[in-house]
């Protein structure tokens, strides 16, 4: 596989997008220079793409993605690897708001923090982020693992349908509906196998589970003051 | 004062009986004059019957109520408050039993941008309502005889089901705030993408399922746990305002590479400015629904309070698409109430480029017809009043996932059904639009409109009926 440069710039990014969906055709792996922060850069790219991106990139980076791997060079705007069904997305830098957002399966790695709702009705898969994860990550995700390794912001994990978010490092506070449980080793083993698969393994964290408390899964009427909570 | 009066005056003859003064002689006793027959009625303006029981109701439940259906709101307009002013001596009508009259509509195709417009043979299509709202053998039936007719069906909420996909010639799926089960490969198998901002039973509140409804396939589907009460978000995960939706509206056309078209669907709240937004933001198709809207479940205040009606939100949309220069660029659907072809002409008139129906194709497959009578007993209801689609126990089998109840629905015959009235509802509206002097429905416009109501006139901007003066303040 070779590797081909694709210059976004200012072109209009329907032309980058198809110049970067040609070179992949062709069998090479693609480098995108001059990214400029731009919107919609690698959305919706096939199995087996291989695109990395030279500076940072706007919303939606990787968005749509099935089953490509991306990496990009610094930070990436909001809702980076939204929806997608498997794949491998990488952040250099900080990534912004609902990262991941309803992702139905592959992995997210940001190396720094990641901004509000990480993580935001997520369906599957894994995000790890190294830094710390921003208020609301997890809303009202279903299923899947976040993996923060330094803290979570306030309301953490709030409305959980289902999913887990694992925080090493201190949560500001628990969102509405959640609960911290203690894991089970393997479950730890497991989430530390992925961690040192990606060079960061650590057996000395401290983990807080946190899971779905249940308590809004029905509508009961004898529950109706814990529906006033939200 | 008065006691004083009675004082001073002695009448020059004996005090009557009370019974005289309460009028008794000649009197029944079952009609007594002199009593306030309001006294009978208990004409409460705020505590009628009706409140009574739902403050009884609340305060049994300890939460709002819930229900399918649409609102029971008496003080909507409805269609009928317009009628038609076919052509007489000043316009020329087409022979109704002979000639042509177009039904094509095109949706999609204004902006150039969309590879693949939407060419559906009649102007009616059916509306999003979600495989878990319905039952599976519901989707498909709809999915048929829509294919039939040469119109669409629009996933809705829960995923695309399979049988779904298999049956509809042209579906859209619809992408609701929650996603779920949305991915690339199932964006690539739809011909239609909505996004969903909101729907007219329930404006600014998102989708709802109880448990009954959430069995292992639909939970399947959504990836939820089986059995929970469903509340799905209104904002989307993944942008905010109008400004980041045209953002992700360039994504959606990214990932399809531009192949079809990109819907919008919002409940009529204020429609004259959320149009002209959505147009700039970039959308293909509007999809207006009004507060007559149906719906699997909402909470039932928000089916009753909440929304502005369908006739006129489609004049506020229209004017704005005219004030913003996108007639022509940008579609416009109509939704909510209604009932038939009659209905829909009058949307198309009002300025809608086509209609979609929910609840009148459940009940041509068969929603609230006289069958099953012990079911609908069961529900507390009887037909002709059901409005059950939330407790999932549908009678006729189509909002339910019980698979007893589901087998009541022939898949065939329900088809066939569907087709039947989408057909009857293109005749009635092209016999209308050559009433009208027109040789397509899509002619038919506002002059062709009076209105019977100082309401509907004020609403619409439509004549008032023989004075030719649309209602001014
Ligand atoms: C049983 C049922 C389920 C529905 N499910 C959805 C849905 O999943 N998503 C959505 O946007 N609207 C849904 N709707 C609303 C319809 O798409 C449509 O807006 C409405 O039915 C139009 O009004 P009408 O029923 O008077 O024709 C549903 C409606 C019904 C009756
Ligand atoms: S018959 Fe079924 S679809 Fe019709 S109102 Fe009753 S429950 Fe809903």
């Amino acid at each position: 596989m070779s590797e081909v440069v694709v210059t976004a710039g200012d072109s209009p990014i329907r032309e980058v997008n198809i110049e970067i969906r040609a070179r992949l055709a062709e069998g090479n792996s693609v480098v995108v220079r001059d990214t400029r922060s731009r919107h919609n850069l690698g959305v919706g790219l096939p199995a087996g793409a291989k695109v990395r991106f030279e500076g940072s990139v706007g919303y939606y980076c990787g968005g749509l993605n099935d089953g490509a791997f991306i990496e990009v060079e610094r930070n990436a705007g909001w809702s980076t690897g939204e929806a997608m069904a498997t794949g491998e997305i990488i952040v250099n830098g900080y990534a912004g708001m609902s990262t991941g957002a309803s992702m139905r399966g592959g992995l997210i790695h940001v190396k720094g923090d990641a901004g509000p709702r990480c993580g935001v009705a997520m369906k599957g898969g894994d995000i790890i982020v190294e830094g710390k994860i921003g208020y609301m990550s997890g809303f009202m995700a279903h299923a899947g693992r976040i993996i923060a390794l330094s803290g979570a912001d306030e309301a953490c994990a709030d409305s959980l349908w289902g999913g887990e978010v694992w925080v090493a490092g201190p949560v500001e506070s628990l969102g509405v509906d959640s609960k911290i449980i203690e894991p089970e080793p393997e479950e730890v083993a497991s989430v530390e196998e992925l961690l040192a698969g990606r060079g960061l393994g650590d057996n000395s964290r401290e983990w807080q589970k946190i899971v779905s408390a249940q308590k809004l899964w029905h509508f009961e009427s004898r529950d109706a003051s814990a529906w006033l909570m939200i | 004062m008065a006691d004083d009066m009675k004082e001073k005056y002695e009448y020059p003859f004996e005090m009557p009986t009370e019974d005289m003064v309460a009028m008794k002689d000649g009197g029944v006793d079952d009609r007594p004059a002199g009593v306030p027959s309001s006294y009978a009625r208990g004409e409460s303006v705020s505590w009628t019957p009706e409140s009574i029981s739902e403050i009884h109701a609340l305060s049994r439940l300890g939460r709002y109520q819930i229900r399918g259906f649409n609102s029971f709101n008496h003080n909507l307009p409805t269609f009928d408050d317009l009628t038609f002013v076919p052509a007489t001596m000043t316009r020329l009508p087409l022979e109704g039993y002979r000639e042509k009259c177009d039904t094509k509509t095109i949706l999609g195709g204004g902006s150039g941008l969309v590879e693949n417009p939407l060419e559906l043979d009649i102007p009616i299509y059916i509306a999003s309502m979600s495989f878990g709202a319905l039952s599976a053998n519901a989707k498909a039936a709809l999915g048929y005889g829509a294919s039939k007719v040469g119109t669409l069906t629009c996933t809705g909420e829960g995923g695309m089901l399979e049988d779904e996909r298999r049956a509809s010639k042209t579906l859209v799926y619809q992408m609701t705030p929650s996603r779920y089960m949305l991915d690339l490969s199932h964006l690539r198998m739809a011909d239609a993408i909505e996004l969903v901002v909101g729907q007219g039973a329930k404006p600014g509140t998102g989708g709802l399922l109880l448990g009954m409804k959430v069995s292992e396939r639909v939970a399947g589907m959504r990836s939820l746990p089986m059995g929970v009460d469903q509340r799905s978000t209104v904002r989307h995960p993944d942008f905010l305002g109008a400004d980041d939706m045209q953002v992700k509206i360039e994504e959606l056309r990214e990932a399809t590479e531009y192949k079809v078209p990109i819907f919008l669907k919002m409940g009529a709240t204020r429609p004259r400015y959320d149009v002209a937004v959505a147009a700039k933001a970039g959308v293909d198709v509007i999809v207006v629904d009004g507060a007559e809207g149906g719906t699997g479940a909402s909470p039932e205040f928000l089916l009753n309070h909440t929304g502005i009606p369908t006739m006129t939100a489609i004049r506020a949309a229209r004017e704005a698409l005219d004030d913003c220069g996108m007639s022509g660029k940008v579609s416009l659907v109509a939704a909510g109430g209604i009932r038939t072809g009659t209905d829909a002409a009058k949307c198309l008139a009002l300025g809608a480029d086509a209609v979609m129906v929910g609840t009148g194709s459940l009940i041509a497959m068969g929603c609230n017809s006289p069958r099953y009578f012990e079911s609908y007993e069961a529900l507390g209801t009887e037909p002709g009043k059901c409005h059950h689609c939330h407790t999932g126990l549908c009678p006729v089998g189509i909002t339910t996932q019980e698979p007893e109840l589901e087998e009541r629905i022939d898949v065939p015959a329900a088809a066939e059904r569907v087709a039947r009235y989408l057909t009857a509802m293109t005749m009635e509206m092209t016999l209308l639009a050559k009433a009208c002097g027109k040789s397509s429905v899509h002619n038919l416009e506002i002059e062709d409109l009076r209105a019977l109501s100082m309401e509907a006139s004020a609403f619409t901007g439509v004549k008032m009926a023989g004075i030719d003066r649309a209602f001014t303040w």
